[in-house]
C-alpha cells in the first residue's frame, strides 16, 4: 500500500505514464494500466480503479466498464500467488483436460475460480491458451506446462505450495 | 504437394528468435532493399498480385484490403498486428512469435511501409507470455539496430511499434473489437461502415492483419508473386469469385492424432492427409470420427469428408463456414458428438461480447439446451430449436453486429445435421420418458454448474 | 427530389435531409420497431430489432436488386433509390427472434412493473414476437440497485439497449452509468460512490425502453392507462422546454419532456421534471376572501367579486400593478388592460425575477438557465409595450414607499416563497392591495383583496423563453375548487362575452403589440420564433 492511503505506488504510476507516449489518447492506456497494476497487486481493487480513471482523465466508471468486460482482472481480492490456468477448450477437452481440471481441483481442494484458504494458488478454467499441441495444458504465472498428466499435475501443485489432499477421497471439497 | 518450408524455414535451429540468427539466415535484405528500392505503392501491387488471403480467420484478400486506404491521408495510418490467436485449436502465430519473431516484425515493417503506416500496435493475447518475452526483445533489437524508429536503415519512412497486451477475450480477435479494446473501452465490435480503412483506430485509416500474413508479405515481397502463386491451389475456372488459394500454409493439427503440431504445407491439403503423413495418424490405432477443418468456428467435416481440400473454397463445399485458421482437430470414433458440441456452445456463450441480443441470448439459449441435454433431461425438439439458433444468428443472414455469431452457429449446425441420428440416440437413451415432450421446461439451475 | 421506397410505397427526401430507415418508414406512418436507436444519440445498432431487407432501385431501368441479407434501418441511409422492406416474411421472423430472445432472461413481471402500458417489450411482443414460450422457464424476481437521488434501476428487466449509458457520455459527459461483465451476464451499474447525480439525469428513464430504470418521484404512483398526456411547457427557468403533462383527475403525476427540436430537443432538467409537486401542496390558497372593515378576512363569492372589486378601484386612484414572470402572455396584458381602465396613468411594473446560481450549459448544448421563471421576455414586452419601458420591482417598491398609490394589485404565481415580512411592510399604507397568488405569505396576509391563481399546469396561455420563442398551450388540469386562473378572472372582470377565449386574447396582443406580430398566425406545437420574424420585418 502507497502512502498517504493511495493505492498506486510512485512506481506504478511511473509505469502507466511510461505509455502515454505511445498512444495518442490516455483512455488507450487502460489495459496497460490496468495489467501494471494487476501484475502488482493481484487484483484492482476499486479504489485504483479510481486512481487510474484520475491518471487518465476519464470517469471511473468508463474504467470499470472496461475492467469487468474481461473477467481477467480480479477485484475483490487478489488472485493466489501462483495462478494457474487450465484449458478448457476442445483440442484439450479431447485429450483429458477436463479430467485434469477436476483432478487438480480436488487435489487443491478449490473449485474453478477459487483459490486455495492459504493464498497459494488459485485454479482458473481458460478457453484456449493456443498450446493445442501439448494439449492437456496449464499455464502457470509465466510458465506454460505441456502434457500435463495426474503426476505432472501434482508435481506443479507441490511447487505452488499447496498441501494436496489425498487422491483417494472421493468427495470433492466444499471451500 | 511437396515444397520446402517457407515460414517454418527458419524455426527450429539455434537462436532463431535472435536478431543475430535472423541476420545469418538473410534476414531483414528484403527490408533493406524495399525501403532503398521501391515505393510503398510497388509493395502494395506486388501483395495485391500475389492474392494473398488473410491468414485470421477471414480469408480476405491482403493486397485489396490495402487499396481501401485512402489516398493522400494526412495521417496518422494505423496498422494493427492481430496477435490476439483465440480461435480454439489455433497455435500457429505462438510458434512463428515464439520462435521467428523477426519474421513477423520484417512482415509488419514491409506491411506498414506499403501501407504508410506511422504507427503498428501488436495486440498480444494474455496468455502468450513467451511470445510477449520474445516479441518485446525482438523489438527492442530491432530499434537497438536502427530496423524500427525514425528514419529507418537512413530512409524518410519512421515507424513506432507496441505491444499491446490483451486480458483473455476471443472477440478481441475481431478487427473493430481489438479497435475498440486497444482504444480503452470493452471490445464490442463495431458496426460497418464505416470499415477500419476508412475509420478505424482512434478514427484513423486503420489496417489489421493477421500474423501470418504479415509474415506472408515478408516472403511475397522477397521472391515475388509468382513465386507465391506457384504454390497452392489455382481459382477454379467455374467460380468467379474464387481467386485462388495460394502460398504456403502453417496448419495446426491437435486432438486424437499420434502426432499434434503445426506443419507447414502449401495450401490445398487435405485432412487425412494432415493426419497420415505430419499427425501420424489417429491415435490409438483408431478411425477418425470428425475434424474440425479450421477452429471451432468453421463447424465439422465427417470422416466421409477428410478428403475435401482445406484451402478457401473446399471446406464451404462440405458444408462449413470456410478455412478459418486451418486448425484442424481430430475427433476420433470415442468422441459423443453432444459432448463435442456441449464444448463449442459453452465456449461460444462465455465469449459472446454481448452487444447485440441474437448472439447475447443465442449462444446462452444454446448452451443451457446443451446442458439440459447432457443432464439427461433434453427434448427431440431442442435439436430443431438449436438448429434455429444455428441458421438465424450471425453476420451472414445479417444478424449481428460481427462473425462470432456465425462461428456459434456453424458447430451447431454442422454437429446436428451430420450426425443427428446420433443426438437423437443420446437424447432418447438418456431421458426415456421425457423425450417427446415439446411443452417448454423448467431452466436448470445455472448457477450451480460450472460455467 | 431524391425518392426511396418503403415497402412499394415512394417517400420524397429533402436534399438537405438525412434519415435512415426508421425515419423514412415513419413518413409513411410505417412503425420500423426499435429499442437501441435514438434520434439524439449515437447509432449503435445492437438491439437489431429494426432489421429489414433493403436494395435499391436502378435509377434508368427501375429494376430494383435487394441485398440478401438483413441490415438495421437505422443505420441504413435513405438516399435517392433505396428500397426498404418491412413486412416480408424474413423481416417478421427476425423481429419474433429477437423478441423472443429478450424474453429469455427477463423477469416478466408487468403486473409490478411501472412500465406497463408504454412498455416496448410488451408493445413488440404483442405485435412482433412469438405466439408461444419455447425457452426454459425460469420465473424470478427482478433485482433492484438504485442508481442515484432520482433513477432505480430494475435490474433483470434491461434489455441492454446501452441508451442510458450513451446518455450519460454523449449528452451529459458525465459517464456515471456502466455496462458490467460480458456477454448474457451484462448489467446496468453505477460505479460505487459515483451514483448518477448529473442534473438531466431524469432522462435515461424516458430513454429506458423498458422498465428497467424508473423514476423514483413516480415509482408506483400510477398507473400510465390511467393518465391522460397534456402538451405544455415547463415553467422552471427560461429555457421553456416542451412537456408531457401526464394527470389523472386533474392530479399531475409526472411531467415528461416533449420533444422541440427548437428548445430541448428530446430533453429536460432534473429540476423542473420533479418540481411540480407545489401544484398540489395543501397550503395552496383556495378561498378568495375580501378584507372587512374590522380587519378579518371573509370569503367572498366569485359572483361577488366583480361588482364589490371594481366599485372599490374606481374610488381608488392613483393604481399600480405588479405582473411576475410567471403570468402568462394574454394574463399580463388583460391586467394591463384591466387597470389601465381605472387609471390610465396606472404603473406598471415587473414582479421580481428570480435568479438562482448560473446558466449551466451542458455538452450537447443543452442550457438550464439561472433565470427561474418562463416568461419575463413576454412580460417584458407587454410591459414595454404599456409603459414605453421596463419598470423594475424595486423601482415599483420605492414608489410605493413614498406613497404614490391608493391601490396596487399585485400578481404573484411564484411557487415558492418570493416576499419577506420586510418587502411586504412596504405595502402597509397602501389603501386597496389586490394580491393574485398561490401561497400564503407576509404580503398575501396584508391584502385587502386575496385572490388565490393558478399553478402552471392549470393554465392556458402563452410563454416567451430566453431566445424569443413564443409557445402556446392549453391547461391540462382544473384548479382546485376556489381557485380562478388569472387569465379566466381578468376575462370576467372586463366583462368579455362568453367563456374565456385565450387565443382571441393572443391574436389581440399580436395585432397591438409588434414585438408579438408573428403570433396573428396560428403557433405550432414547437412554438414560433418571434425574433427572427421581428429581424425580417426590420429589415424591408
Amino acid at each position: 500500500m502507497a502512502t498517504d492511503g493511495r493505492i498506486l505506488t510512485d512506481e506504478m504510476v511511473e509505469a502507466i505514464r511510461a505509455y502515454f507516449p505511445r498512444y495518442p489518447t490516455r483512455r488507450a492506456v487502460t489495459l496497460p494500466a490496468l495489467h501494471v497494476v494487476h501484475d502488482r497487486l493481484r487484483h484492482v481493487p476499486l479504489r485504483a480503479v479510481v486512481e487510474i480513471a484520475e491518471l487518465l482523465g476519464v470517469a471511473p466508471a468508463e474504467i470499470q466498464d472496461t475492467l469487468t468486460f474481461y473477467g481477467f482482472f480480479k477485484q475483490e481480492s487478489p488472485h493466489g500467488l501462483t495462478r494457474a490456468w487450465v484449458c478448457r477448450s476442445i483440442s484439450c477437452a479431447l485429450r483429458g483436460g477436463e479430467e485434469l481440471m477436476e483432478h487438480m481441483c480436488r487435489r487443491a481442494r478449490v473449485r474453478p475460480g477459487q483459490t486455495t484458504t492459504d493464498g497459494k494458488l488459485t485454479l482458473e478454467e481458460a478457453e484456449c491458451l493456443g498450446a493445442c499441441d501439448f494439449a492437456p495444458c496449464v499455464l502457470a504465472g509465466e510458465t506454460l506446462h505441456k502434457n500435463v498428466t495426474p503426476d505432472m499435475a501434482d508435481a506443479l501443485l507441490k511447487q505452488c505450495g499447496v498441501t494436496l489432499r489425498d487422491v483417494n477421497t472421493r468427495t470433492t471439497s466444499d471451500n | 504437394m511437396d515444397c520446402e518450408p517457407v515460414l517454418l524455414a527458419h524455426v527450429g535451429r539455434p537462436d532463431s528468435h535472435t536478431l543475430s540468427g535472423y541476420e545469418a539466415a538473410g534476414g531483414y535484405t528484403t527490408l533493406r532493399q524495399t525501403l532503398r528500392d521501391a515505393t510503398p505503392q510497388k509493395i502494395v501491387d506486388v501483395v495485391k498480385e500475389s492474392a494473398l488471403r488473410g491468414r485470421g480467420g477471414a480469408g480476405f484478400p491482403c493486397g485489396l484490403k490495402w487499396t481501401f486506404l485512402p489516398q493522400n491521408h494526412p495521417g496518422p495510418i494505423y496498422m494493427c498486428i492481430n496477435a490476439d490467436e483465440s480461435e480454439p485449436g489455433t497455435f500457429n502465430n505462438r510458434i512463428l512469435m515464439e520462435e521467428d519473431p523477426h519474421q513477423v516484425l520484417e512482415g509488419t515493417i514491409l506491411s506498414c511501409y506499403a501501407t504508410r503506416a506511422s504507427t503498428a500496435y501488436i495486440y498480444l493475447r494474455y496468455e502468450y507470455p513467451q511470445c510477449l518475452k520474445r516479441l518485446q526483445a525482438a523489438i527492442d533489437a530491432c530499434y537497438d539496430a536502427g530496423y524500427l524508429g525514425k528514419n529507418i536503415l537512413g530512409s524518410d519512412y519512421s515507424l513506432e511499434v507496441t505491444i499491446h497486451r490483451g486480458a483473455a477475450a476471443y472477440i478481441c480477435g475481431e478487427e473493430t473489437g481489438l479497435i475498440e479494446s486497444l482504444e480503452g473501452k470493452r471490445a464490442w465490435p463495431r458496426i460497418k461502415p464505416p470499415f477500419p480503412a476508412v475509420e478505424g483506430l482512434f478514427r484513423k485509416p486503420t489496417v489489421v492483419n493477421n500474423v501470418e500474413t504479415v509474415a506472408c508479405v515478408r516472403h511475397i515481397v522477397q521472391r515475388g508473386a509468382a513465386w507465391f502463386k506457384s504454390i497452392g491451389v489455382p481459382p477454379d475456372p467455374d467460380n468467379p469469385r474464387d481467386i485462388g488459394s495460394f502460398g504456403p500454409k502453417l496448419y495446426c493439427l491437435s486432438g486424437h492424432v499420434e502426432r499434434p503440431g503445426c506443419y507447414e504445407a502449401p495450401l490445398g491439403i487435405s485432412c487425412r492427409e494432415l493426419i497420415e503423413r505430419f499427425g501420424g495418424g489417429v491415435w490409438k490405432g483408431r478411425r477418425a470420427k470428425a475434424a474440425i477443418p479450421g477452429g471451432i468456428s468453421m463447424g465439422l467435416l465427417t470422416a466421409a469428408e477428410l478428403d475435401v481440400p482445406l484451402d478457401f473454397v473446399g471446406p464451404v463445399k462440405a458444408g462449413c463456414l470456410g478455412l478459418g485458421t486451418a486448425a484442424v482437430v481430430v475427433l476420433d470414433e470415442t468422441v459423443r458428438m453432444v459432448d463435442f458440441l456441449h464444448n463449442s456452445c459453452r465456449f461460444f456463450k462465455h465469449e459472446s461480447c454481448g452487444q447485440c441480443t441474437p448472439c447475447r441470448e443465442g449462444t446462452d439459449w444454446a448452451l443451457q439446451m446443451l446442458e439440459r441435454i447432457r443432464a439427461g433431461r433434453g427434448r427431440l425438439i431442442d435439436l430443431d430449436l438449436l438448429l434455429e439458433i444455428g441458421d438465424s444468428i450471425g453476420i451472414m443472414p445479417g444478424t449481428t453486429i460481427c462473425g462470432l455469431a456465425d462461428g456459434a452457429a456453424w458447430p451447431i449446425k454442422n454437429a446436428i445435421r451430420k450426425f443427428r441420428d446420433e443426438f437423437e440416440h443420446t437424447i432418447r437413451a438418456t431421458n426415456p420418458h421425457g423425450y417427446m415432450a415439446t411443452d417448454p421446461v423448467p431452466a436448470l439451475e445455472m448457477h450451480a454448474l460450472q460455467h | 427530389m431524391a425518392v426511396a421506397l418503403v415497402n412499394g410505397v415512394e417517400v420524397e427526401l429533402d436534399s438537405h435531409e438525412k434519415l435512415n430507415g426508421i425515419q423514412v418508414a415513419a413518413r409513411l406512418g410505417i412503425e420500423i420497431p426499435h429499442y437501441c436507436w435514438h434520434p439524439g444519440l449515437s447509432v449503435v445498432a445492437s438491439c437489431r430489432m429494426c432489421l429489414v431487407e433493403t436494395g435499391t432501385r436502378d435509377p434508368d431501368t427501375g429494376e430494383i436488386s435487394m441485398v440478401p441479407k438483413l441490415v438495421p434501418a437505422c443505420q441504413t441511409p435513405a438516399r435517392d433509390g433505396t428500397v426498404f422492406v418491412t413486412n416480408s416474411d424474413k423481416v417478421r421472423q427476425a423481429r419474433a427472434m429477437v423478441e423472443e430472445d429478450l424474453l429469455i432472461h427477463h423477469p416478466i413481471d408487468c403486473p409490478i412493473c411501472d412500465k406497463a402500458g408504454e412498455c416496448l417489450l410488451q408493445d413488440y411482443h404483442f405485435k412482433h414476437g412469438q405466439g408461444q414460450r419455447r425457452a426454459d422457464i425460469r420465473p424470478f424476481t427482478s433485482r433492484r440497485r438504485p442508481m442515484g437521488d432520482t433513477v432505480t434501476l430494475f435490474v433483470d428487466r434491461c434489455v441492454m439497449c446501452s441508451r442510458c449509458v450513451r446518455f450519460t457520455r454523449e449528452i451529459t459527459g458525465t459517464s456515471e452509468l456502466m455496462v458490467v461483465n460480458r456477454g448474457s451476464h451484462e448489467e446496468i451499474d453505477v460505479f460505487p460512490g459515483y451514483p448518477l447525480a448529473n442534473r438531466l439525469s431524469g432522462n435515461v428513464v424516458d430513454l429506458c425502453p423498458v422498465g428497467a430504470l424508473g423514476d423514483r418521484h413516480f415509482l408506483y404512483r400510477q398507473r400510465v392507462w390511467f393518465m391522460t398526456s397534456h402538451a405544455g411547457i415547463c415553467t422552471g427557468c427560461s429555457t421553456g422546454c416542451s412537456i408531457w403533462i401526464d394527470e389523472n383527475q386533474d392530479r399531475v403525476y409526472r411531467l415528461k419532456p416533449r420533444t422541440n427540436p427548437h428548445v430541448n430537443q428530446w430533453w429536460m432538467c432534473d429540476d423542473g421534471r420533479y418540481g411540480f409537486d407545489y401544484i398540489h401542496n395543501a397550503e395552496r390558497q383556495t378561498r378568495r376572501r375580501v378584507r372587512e372593515k374590522d380587519g378579518q378576512h371573509v370569503e367572498l363569492e366569485g359572483s361577488e367579486l366583480p361588482d364589490r372589486l371594481t366599485r372599490d378601484l374606481k374610488s381608488a386612484g392613483r393604481l399600480a400593478a405588479v405582473l411576475s414572470p410567471h403570468m402568462t402572455v394574454e394574463a399580463a396584458y388583460l391586467l394591463t388592460q384591466f387597470i389601465r381602465q381605472f387609471d390610465p396613468q396606472a404603473m406598471l411594473a415587473m414582479g421580481p425575477v428570480p435568479v438562482v446560481g448560473a446558466d449551466e450549459t451542458f455538452p450537447n448544448g443543452f442550457c438550464i438557465h439561472a433565470e427561474k421563471c418562463p416568461n419575463r421576455r413576454g412580460v417584458e414586452e407587454v410591459l414595454a409595450h404599456a409603459m414605453g419601458r421596463i419598470v423594475t420591482w424595486d423601482e415599483l417598491t420605492e414608489a410605493v414607499a413614498s406613497r404614490s398609490f391608493d391601490g396596487v394589485w399585485i400578481a404573484g404565481g411564484y411557487p415558492s416563497p418570493w416576499i419577506d415580512e420586510t418587502s411586504a411592510r412596504t405595502f402597509d399604507d397602501v389603501g386597496l392591495l389586490i394580491v393574485q397568488d398561490v401561497f400564503d405569505s407576509p404580503l398575501w396576509r396584508r391584502a385587502d383583496y386575496q385572490l388565490p391563481g393558478g399553478a402552471f399546469a392549470e393554465q392556458e396561455g402563452s410563454y416567451v423563453n430566453v431566445a424569443d420563442r413564443i409557445q402556446s398551450v392549453s391547461w391540462a388540469i382544473r384548479p382546485p375548487a376556489g381557485v380562478e386562473t388569472e387569465v379566466r378572472l381578468l376575462w370576467r372582470l372586463l366583462e368579455r362575452p362568453g367563456l374565456c377565449r385565450v387565443r382571441d386574447v393572443l391574436h389581440e396582443v399580436a395585432v397591438e403589440i409588434p414585438y408579438f406580430h408573428e403570433a396573428v398566425h396560428e403557433i405550432p406545437p414547437t412554438g414560433l420564433d418571434l425574433k427572427t420574424a421581428m429581424l425580417a420585418a426590420s429589415m424591408d
